[in-house]
C-alpha cells in the first residue's frame, strides 16, 4: 500500500507540475497544426507523435490539463466551502436546525450528480468555471452528510468534554479538535474523490461535445477520436488515442488510490 | 433463526407509522429537489419565453401566459399544482408543442430497463466475487476489479465498441464475408448493442469497486460475528447466514448507487446512440428547452428518491430491530 501511495502521489504531483508549466508556457493551438507530419509516430521532437492535424499529441496533453486542473481545484474549494461548514453545524447543533440542515443537502442529493451538472451547464452555460460550481455543488451534499456524521458522533466524546470544561470555545473545538485533527483524513479524501469526480465529467462532456471544451482548445475527452465509432476502425491513429486514454486512466486511478489510503488513515 | 426470542409484536397503528415515515421523507425530499430546481431556472439569464420567442411582443405575451414574471414561490406553486396534475408542460423546441408527459412516457421505458438491469449485475457480480476475495489480502480478483472498474462510463463505452467493431471488420469484411448484423454497432440495434451498454454501465466509473468493496467489509464484518461462528462449529454452511445478514446492506448500496447509475445511462445513451431519456434530456439541454429538462430531471429526483423510499421499506421488512421488536 505504502508503494502504491507514493506512486499515485508522484504522479498527481506530476499532474499539478504539468498544469503550471502549461500555465506559464506558450504553446499555441493553432499555430500547431503542421499537415507535413500528419499521424506522425513518435519521435525525438514528438514525443507522443502528432495527430491527424499533425499537432504535437505531447504538447496538448500537457495544455488539457487547464481543463481540469483548475476547475476541478474550484469544485474542491466550492463543497469545501458549503458543506464542511454546514455539515459541522449540523452535527454539533443537531436538533430541528441540524435536521433542516441535512434536508436542504438531501433535496440537491435527490438529482442524479450528472443530472445536475447538465442543468446548470444548460441554464448558465458552459465554462470551467460553471462546471467546477456544478460539480462542487453536486458533490457537497456527499461530503456534508460525511462531516455531520463525524461530528455528531464527536459531540459527546470525552475530550470534547474536557475542552468545554476548560472553557475553550465552540469555534476552537470544532474547528480544531473536531475538524482538522480528527476529520482532515476525511475531508481530504472526499475532495480527492471529487476531483477525481470532476475530470471524470468534463473528459466526458468534452468527449461527447456540445458541453466541454471545443476544438481547437484540447481537451484529454475531445482527444479521443470519435471517428472511429462511425466505422473508421482502420484509420485510428494509435498513439494520439491511446494517449489521452492513459493518462485519464492514471489520473482517476491515482486520485482513487490516493482517497483509499487516506481512509484507511481515517479508521476511527 | 428458530431459537431466537420473537420480538414482541408491534400494535397495527404503530406499524402503519413506521412505514409512513419513509414516505413522508419521500414527499418532502421531491417537493425540496423541485424547489431547488425551479430556483436555478428562476436565476437563470434567459426564461423559457426568451428561448421561443423571436419579437419582444410575443415575449411579453409568452411571459405573462406562463407567469414567468411571478417570484420563485409563485412560480413554484404554480408548477407544483400542474405537475400533481399531471401535467409538465409543452416541450418548447425539442418537439414544439408535444406533451412533456408524452415524451417521457415514450422514452422512460428504455432507460429504466438499462439502469435496472445494470444495477442488478453490478450489485450480483460485485457480491459474488466480494464471498471469494474477502479475507484474501492478496486476491487478484480485487485487484483487476480495481484496475479495470476505474476509467469513465464514455471511455470503457467507447473502447469496447472500437474494439468490437474492429474485431468484426477484420474477421468478416475484410475477408470478404459478411459482416454480423449488429456491425456497426453504433448505427444497428441489436441484443449485443443492449448487453455491451448494460455491461459498460455496471462495471465502469468504479461502480464495481464500489459495490464490491462495500460487501467485501460487510462480509468480513458478518464472519467474524458469533452466530457465524455457532454455524460454523455445528457444522452448518455459513453462507446463508452471512447472504441473509448482508441484504439490508445490499438495499442501502443499491439505493445509494441509483442516482449513480441514472447518470451514467445519459452517457451510455449518447455514446452508443441508443434513444432513451438520457439522450432525450441531452438534447433538451442542448436547445434550452427548459420544460422538458425540469420534467426529467424531476421524473429522475423522482426515480432517485422512490428506490429510496422502497430501500427503506425493505429494510423494515428484513430487519426486526427496525421494526423496535426486542
Amino acid at each position: 500500500m505504502k508503494r502504491t501511495q507514493a506512486l499515485s502521489t508522484a504522479f498527481l504531483i506530476a499532474l499539478l507540475a504539468a498544469w503550471v508549466v502549461s500555465l506559464i508556457g506558450h504553446y499555441d493551438v493553432v499555430l500547431d497544426v503542421d499537415p507535413n507530419r500528419t499521424n506522425a509516430g513518435p519521435s525525438s521532437q514528438l514525443w507522443l507523435g502528432a495527430d491527424d492535424s499533425g499537432r504535437d499529441v505531447f504538447q496538448r496533453l500537457m495544455k488539457s490539463t487547464e481543463a481540469f486542473v483548475g476547475p476541478g481545484l474550484l469544485a474542491c474549494f466550492v463543497a469545501a466551502l458549503l458543506a464542511v461548514p454546514l455539515g459541522a453545524w449540523a452535527g454539533w447543533t443537531g436538533g430541528w436546525l441540524g435536521e433542516s440542515i441535512r434536508f436542504l443537502f438531501t433535496s440537491v442529493a435527490a438529482l442524479p450528480r450528472f443530472v445536475l451538472v447538465l442543468l446548470v451547464c444548460s441554464i448558465y452555460g458552459t465554462g470551467g468555471v460553471t462546471l467546477g460550481v456544478a460539480a462542487g455543488l453536486a458533490y457537497a451534499p456527499a461530503l456534508s452528510e460525511a462531516i455531520y456524521d463525524r461530528v455528531s458522533r464527536f459531540r459527546r466524546a470525552g475530550f470534547v468534554m474536557a475542552a468545554q470544561a476548560h472553557g475553550l470555545t465552540t469555534k476552537r473545538i470544532l474547528g480544531w479538535h473536531i475538524r482538522w485533527v480528527n476529520a482532515r483524513a476525511l475531508i481530504g479524501g472526499h475532495l480527492l474523490q471529487l476531483f477525481g469526480y470532476f475530470l471524470l465529467v468534463e473528459t466526458t462532456l468534452s468527449f461527447l461535445g456540445d458541453f466541454g471544451v471545443q476544438e481547437p482548445m484540447p481537451s484529454w475527452g475531445n482527444m479521443i477520436s470519435r471517428d472511429a465509432l462511425q466505422g473508421g476502425v482502420n484509420d485510428l491513429n494509435l498513439w494520439a488515442t491511446a494517449a489521452p486514454v492513459v493518462a485519464i486512466w492514471l489520473t482517476v486511478w491515482a486520485c482513487a488510490k490516493l482517497a483509499q489510503s487516506l481512509d484507511e488513515v481515517d479508521d476511527v | 433463526m428458530a431459537d431466537a426470542v420473537a420480538p414482541k409484536a408491534q400494535p397495527s397503528w404503530k406499524v402503519a407509522l413506521l412505514l409512513l415515515q419513509p414516505l413522508a421523507s419521500f414527499v418532502a425530499t421531491m417537493a425540496g429537489a423541485l424547489f431547488f430546481v425551479s430556483a436555478l431556472l428562476f436565476f437563470s439569464p434567459g426564461n423559457a419565453a426568451d428561448v421561443v420567442a423571436q419579437d419582444e411582443q410575443l415575449r411579453q405575451a409568452l411571459v405573462e401566459e406562463w407567469g414567468l414574471d411571478g417570484s420563485v414561490f409563485q412560480q413554484y406553486g404554480a408548477y407544483l399544482t400542474r405537475a400533481l396534475g399531471g401535467d409538465f408542460g409543452v416541450s418548447l423546441t425539442y418537439r414544439p408543442g408535444t406533451s412533456v408527459a408524452e415524451l417521457m412516457a415514450a422514452k422512460a421505458p428504455d432507460t429504466l430497463f438499462l439502469v435496472l438491469t445494470a444495477l442488478f449485475l453490478s450489485v450480483t457480480v460485485g457480491t459474488l466475487v466480494a464471498f471469494w476475495s474477502a479475507g484474501r489480502p492478496n486476491s487478484l480478483s480485487r485487484t483487476a476489479i480495481q484496475w479495470l472498474s476505474v476509467p469513465p462510463v464514455f471511455l470503457v463505452a467507447y473502447l469496447g465498441m472500437v474494439g468490437l467493431d474492429a474485431w468484426a471488420y477484420g474477421s468478416t469484411v475484410e475477408k470478404g464475408l459478411t459482416p454480423p448484423p449488429w456491425f456497426p454497432l453504433l448505427m444497428e440495434t441489436s441484443p449485443v448493442k443492449t448487453a455491451l451498454a448494460v455491461t459498460v454501465l455496471a462495471f465502469a466509473s468504479s461502480a464495481l469497486t464500489e459495490i464490491h468493496g462495500t460487501a467485501e467489509r460487510e462480509i468480513r464484518r458478518i464472519r467474524n460475528s458469533g452466530y457465524v461462528d455457532a454455524a460454523r462449529a455445528r457444522g452448518a454452511p455459513t453462507w446463508p447466514h452471512t447472504l441473509s445478514n448482508l441484504l439490508p446492506a445490499l438495499t442501502t448500496l443499491v439505493s445509494n448507487r441509483a442516482a449513480f447509475f441514472l447518470g451514467g445511462a445519459i452517457v451510455v445513451e449518447k455514446v452508443f446512440g441508443i434513444h432513451g431519456l438520457g439522450d432525450v434530456l441531452w438534447e433538451a439541454c442542448r436547445k434550452r428547452d427548459f420544460p422538458l429538462v425540469l420534467g426529467i430531471t424531476l421524473l429522475s429526483a423522482g426515480f432517485v428518491c422512490g428506490i429510496r423510499l422502497l430501500a427503506d421499506w425493505v429494510r423494515l421488512a428484513l430487519d426486526p430491530r427496525q421494526r423496535g421488536g426486542t
